[in-house]
């Protein structure tokens, strides 16, 4: 965690410093030019850069052009397609390309510096392609291209809405429908229905509303921060393919199971935690509940949220990572990452919400039904099964940025 | 005829059928029902072999006490109506 936020950190301070971008640097034609992607923080890019500044003074001819990749998403996806065109495992950085060949990584001068320098002599040559300049040629084609033959409207007018910008609407709709496929489970609020019970046998109204909002609180705040962290991981590891893949694998595993639920599962009956579990965190309620202290029975009220919803999420991480995920593909400001966060995790309670408010105002407990929640099983799996392959086959589709 | 409606406080199913196994029994006066906690009534709910991943769970019972029918979750007012004047003389 410590490390994460100095990570944070760092990231925030640089945020402003760093705004590097191949389509915002002057390709130069006949010079020999170097393609350097590395990662704000990373020790070895930085002792490679100080190698590449003297290098460019040794040889007057080269051109260094350098991409963060840990911030910047579209430089990301420049430095996944050089490992596409080279045929190289692109795992890390410093990922150097001059001419056709590579380097993945810096040891010191002796060893990759040579390499580097070997390289920028084969290019002088004139005996080796310009990789980079043929995938930026490419890119800029792919530009006009999908410019000319978009059939996706940019924008589209509907009722009411009025008109509405398709990429800016498509996140927040994404957002809305995973957390309510996410969070629309009755059968997820047995420990909330269990508090409330208890909380309606109180006297004490003003208690009874404190505990119970700070449950609700607590267990909104337990979602947060979990994905606060997941995201800021994936910002800081998203870039390795290798992320994305299992996250799409994750995906795929995730909707096969709610398939399975859907298909097998057709009682709708509810998966709870075993009996003897059960009776422990009831018994730990009703003594927190009855907790003469107010101020004890609020810290156990928070902590036991904190541990419940903990196990909960864990058993439910799949559709939380895989929307963190989609997050990071999408290269957004840093408030809107947790702008979407907090909307999904207020649809994910829409339900919780629903049933505390209304105990809490007619005193008698409102179960919401259990019907729905095998359609979806039914919607979440066929959703996390595209989201999965699209993860896996198409990550430009899930880019809303 | 007797049935045996097993759920808990924090079962959200069965706080959805609870108003409704109310109407129910207005209607039908003649129904002999009891409800047990699985949680309090952790004996009977044993003995019944109730589990907690199928709740609420609706056990129908003849005169001899003898099961003749097991149902679970959100099960509409009218099929239990039908299937309880169907079975009334059981």
């Amino acid at each position: 965690m410590k490390k994460i936020i100095i990570v944070i950190a760092i990231m925030i301070l640089s945020a402003v410093s760093v705004p590097n971008c191949i389509f915002a640097q002057d390709m130069a034609k006949d010079p020999v030019n170097i393609y350097f992607f590395w990662g704000e923080g990373c020790p070895h890019c930085e002792q490679e850069k100080i190698f590449l500044k003297q290098i460019a003074q040794k040889y007057p001819q080269i051109k260094v052009f350098d991409f963060e990749i840990w911030k910047n998403s579209q430089n990301r996806n420049l430095m996944i397609e050089f490992g596409k065109k080279l045929n190289a495992t692109v795992s890390g950085v410093p990922f150097t390309v001059i001419g056709e060949k590579y380097v993945v990584g810096w040891m010191d001068e002796k060893n990759t510096g040579a390499q580097v320098e070997e390289a920028i002599k084969c290019a002088l040559n004139n005996t080796c392609r310009d990789i980079g300049r043929e995938i930026t040629d490419i890119e800029q084609q792919k530009d006009v291209s999908n410019q000319e033959n978009s059939k996706i409207p940019e924008t589209l007018t509907v009722p009411i809405l009025g008109e509405i910008n398709t990429k800016n609407f498509s996140l927040p709709v994404l957002t809305i429908v995973l957390g309510a496929l996410d969070g629309f489970n009755p059968c997820a609020m047995w420990t909330l229905l269990f508090l409330i019970s208890l909380l309606l046998g109180m006297k004490n109204k003003k208690r009874m509303w404190i505990l119970g909002s700070v449950f609700i609180v607590a267990s909104a705040s337990v979602y947060f921060i979990f994905m606060s962290a997941w995201l800021n991981l994936l910002l800081f590891i998203g870039f390795i393919v290798w992320v994305r893949v299992t996250i799409g694998l994750v995906a795929l595993a995730g909707g096969g199971y709610n398939l399975r639920e859907y298909f097998t599962n057709q009682e709708s009956g509810c998966k709870v935690i075993g009996t003897e579990k059960r009776q422990k965190v009831f018994a730990k309620l009703k003594t927190i509940i009855n907790q003469q202290n107010f101020y004890l029975a609020l810290g156990g009220i928070i902590i036991l949220a904190f541990a419940v919803n903990l196990v909960e999420l864990i058993c439910s991480a799949g559709l939380p990572a895989v929307f963190t995920q989609i997050l990071t593909l999408s290269d957004l400001p840093k408030w809107q990452y947790y702008f979407y966060i907090l909307l999904y995790i207020l649809i994910f309670m829409l339900d919780d919400l629903f049933v505390f408010f209304a105990a809490m105002i007619t005193l008698q407990m409102t179960g919401i039904t259990t019907k729905y929640s095998q359609l979806s099983h039914l919607i979440g799996g066929i959703l996390m099964l595209i989201i999965g392959l699209l993860l896996l086959l198409k990550p430009e589709w899930l880019m809303f940025n | 005829m007797k049935v045996l409606k097993f759920g808990a406080v924090w079962c959200a199913g069965c706080l959805i059928m609870k108003p409704r196994w109310q109407e129910i029994e207005k209607e039908l006066p003649w129904l002999k029902t009891e409800y047990y906690d699985i949680d309090e009534s952790v004996e009977v709910a044993k003995d019944y072999n109730i589990e907690a991943g199928t709740m609420p769970t609706f056990v129908f019972l003849d005169k001899e006490d003898n099961e003749f029918l097991r149902l679970h979750g959100e099960i509409d007012k009218e099929k239990l109506l039908k299937i309880l004047e169907e079975n009334k003389d059981k």
